[in-house]
């Protein structure tokens, strides 16, 4: 490898972790709360290390801690958690075509960190297109994982000393972490649909406690979004054929 | 059980993660579908964090009383004027607390 090469892997490496590094942060109030929650609901040591682990969802995370403690049965906690992480399937669809050729070590371990953190920088054209942009994916969503892990494993050592963290407002470090990653984003208006229309079906459904809501409120805004984008392309076309036509009839009359 | 549990789970988020990147999946996305998916990041985020500021205890709370959404409106405007996440979580974070603290 050459010296430029290397430097340029540096360079992505480098990027990939200050680009992640603002939601590393703002995590921080969410994976405490998550770690030491696990504890407050009895569970052990392991088991409390293993969720942010192997399972890696805060949002999971939560509500199956609640739903364990409660003694609900194996088929509710398995299908809530599905439920939950069912938005994860549109990330996939959305980077299939970047992502389903690679090998199986990128596939895999870029599947494994496609939280809704990494796919939100996911968002260029350009993204996981050669291996600099893979690094990049990988330390972003890498730093993460590990962060994700950090504040968790912070969570579960103070876990009993804590109170009791749930009622304090903790989600809205999410909240403010996806208003600064969606606002800046809206840059035309099929974009500015997409997000009115989310946000007017997410609160109807999430207080018609629709399990389902977030999935259904996000696939119409994408479609809005979608049809906004064919109508506008539409009604260009349209304009430019009359200004084609007008210049035609105009050369004809002169002629 | 709660190790079976636990890996059981894991195998739901990371399933849901990685089933459409498979090759194998019998899948072919076409132009208007990769443009449909590209308002996914949006639509997704928006249905997120927009609930978690308008819904508390299952009811719809629109008022001054609500800090959520004043900090919100905050985060809202900082992240226009500055595209900044550091400055939108900033301000947007000391405004509600404060707010947590006063109200």
């Amino acid at each position: 490898m050459s010296f430029n090469r290397k430097n340029a892997y540096l360079k992505m490496m480098q990027k990939g972790l200050l680009d992640m590094m603002p939601l590393n942060l703002a995590v921080i109030p969410w994976g405490i709360l998550c770690g030491s929650l696990a504890i407050q609901r009895d569970f052990s040591i392991l088991e409390a290390l293993l969720m942010p682990l192997v399972v890696y969802a805060g949002a999971v995370q939560l509500v199956v801690i609640e739903l364990m403690h409660d003694n609900a049965p194996l088929a509710t906690i398995l299908f809530t958690a599905f439920i939950i992480s069912s938005r994860h399937f549109l990330y996939g669809l959305a980077l299939r075509d970047k992502l389903k050729n690679l090998p199986l070590k990128w596939r895999g371990s870029l599947g494994f960190l496609l939280t809704d953190e990494l796919f939100a920088l996911s968002g260029d054209k350009k993204s996981y297109k050669g291996k600099l942009r893979l690094v990049y994916a990988l330390f972003a969503g890498g730093s993460f994982y590990v962060s994700w892990l950090i504040w968790n494993v912070i969570g579960i050592a103070a876990g009993s000393y804590l109170p009791d963290l749930t009622n304090l407002g903790l989600d809205f470090a999410i909240a403010v972490t996806f208003i600064a990653l969606v606002i800046p984003s809206i840059v035309n208006l099929s974009l500015l649909v997409t997000v009115c229309v989310a946000g007017v079906l997410s609160v109807i459904f999430k207080l018609l406690n629709w399990e389902l809501g977030l999935v259904l409120a996000s696939v119409i805004a994408m479609y809005c979004g979608y049809i906004t984008s064919r109508i506008q392309a539409k009604m260009q076309t349209v304009k430019i054929n009359k200004i084609i036509t007008r210049d035609k009839e105009q050369t004809e009359n002169v002629s | 059980m709660t190790l079976i549990t636990i890996f059981l789970l894991a195998c739901i988020t990371f399933l849901t993660r990685y089933l459409f990147l498979h090759p194998k999946l019998p899948l072919r996305i076409g132009p208007k579908m990769e443009s449909f998916l590209s308002y996914s990041a949006p639509a997704v985020l928006t249905a997120i964090w927009v609930p978690i500021i308008f819904v508390k205890d299952n009811n719809l709370d629109i008022s001054f009383t609500n800090p959520y959404l004043l900090a919100a409106t905050v985060a809202v405007i900082v992240s226009k004027k500055t595209n900044s996440i550091y400055f939108t979580l900033a301000a947007s974070v000391s405004v509600f607390i404060l707010l947590r603290v006063l109200l």
